[in-house]
């Protein structure tokens, strides 16, 4: 999606990315980035919250407008939770079991062997 | 420094800071077996754009990593697994002046805290809408585009960022927003 964003704007398109990864977008590269510390999957605002999903879109809008040059990141206000410990868990292996770790491996090469098939179909 | 004297002075606790993505991802794949560690894309310059005329006059668009509802392809409703076979390959669009099945069970988000229930949380169609009737945007594109999430970089740059670029260009867009997942 970052790559998308330098292609359009290196072409004379504007553009804003909305996203909940900042390390990630940020090592890209991209011209404006309005941040969601959120679980990743909600860049666009809080589920069943149409009074969140707007606030994000106003504020990407203004980042759209006001971005005073490219590599602009700005941080949405909003707080997923007053409890921050819902970050410590994704793709955590210290967080995990062997028996999980072992579990997911054998999950991750099916699925692999899935998108390749599909890839392969197409 | 104590979790006291942290309260005493106003601190956040520690972890209380954007999800290191990079650093948990090379860990947790490398912890996995999965050999090289994936390159991410990183550039030192950086394009710019500005807008030329003010927001409520200008065509805007919208570009999406979701994927479309496929009845054949298994479990993509809300808390679904990873579905990689609920992956596309190439460039689509849709209409924006109707709505849209799209989902996102083809896509690593966190299944640990949130369950994928409401589209609006990742494709802001309706907001945009609303957005185009309260005149803080001139006009929304006739079509949005769904952008794949090819592993391969070249794939990316060389097909589908070529293929997003030319269909913004038939829309006459004058700026893009760009919703990840």
């Amino acid at each position: 999606m970052s790559l998308a964003a330098r292609q359009l704007e290196a072409h004379g398109i504007a553009t804003v990315v909305l996203g909940c990864a900042k390390d990630i977008v940020e090592l890209v590269g991209v011209p404006r980035f309005l941040f969601s510390d959120f679980p990743l999957g909600n860049a666009a605002g809080r589920p069943h919250d149409i009074a969140s999903q707007d606030a994000t879109l106003e504020l990407a809008l203004r980042v759209l407008e006001a971005a005073p040059g490219p590599r602009t990141t700005v941080q949405s206000p909003q707080r997923w939770s007053d409890d921050p410990s819902w970050k410590l868990d994704y793709s955590n292996i210290a967080r995990l079991s062997p028996e999980e770790i072992a579990r997911r491996r054998a999950e991750f090469d099916a699925q692999r062997q899935i998108a390749q098939g599909v890839k392969g179909q197409k | 420094m104590t979790d006291t004297e942290d309260q005493a002075l106003g601190f956040a606790p520690a972890h209380d800071q954007p999800v290191p993505y990079l650093a948990r991802i090379r860990e947790y794949y490398g912890t996995l077996g999965y050999g090289a560690p994936y390159r991410w894309a990183q550039y030192v310059d950086v394009p710019y754009t500005p807008l030329r005329k003010p927001l409520a006059k200008l065509r805007v668009g919208l570009i999406t990593t979701a994927a479309p509802y496929q009845a054949d392809k298994g479990e993509q409703g809300p808390g679904a697994p990873y579905n990689a076979s609920a992956k596309f390959f190439t460039v689509y669009s849709g209409e924006t002046s109707v709505d849209h099945d799209l989902r996102i069970s083809h896509i690593s988000y966190d299944r640990d805290h949130t369950t994928a229930e409401d589209s609006n949380s990742w494709f802001p169609l309706p907001a945009l809408r609303r957005a185009a009737a309260r005149r803080r945007i001139g006009r929304l594109a006739p079509r949005f585009h769904g952008a794949p999430t090819n592993r391969s970089h070249r794939t990316t740059l060389d097909v589908d960022c070529v293929e997003l670029l030319a269909r913004c260009r038939e829309d006459e867009v004058d700026a893009v927003l760009l919703v990840a997942t």
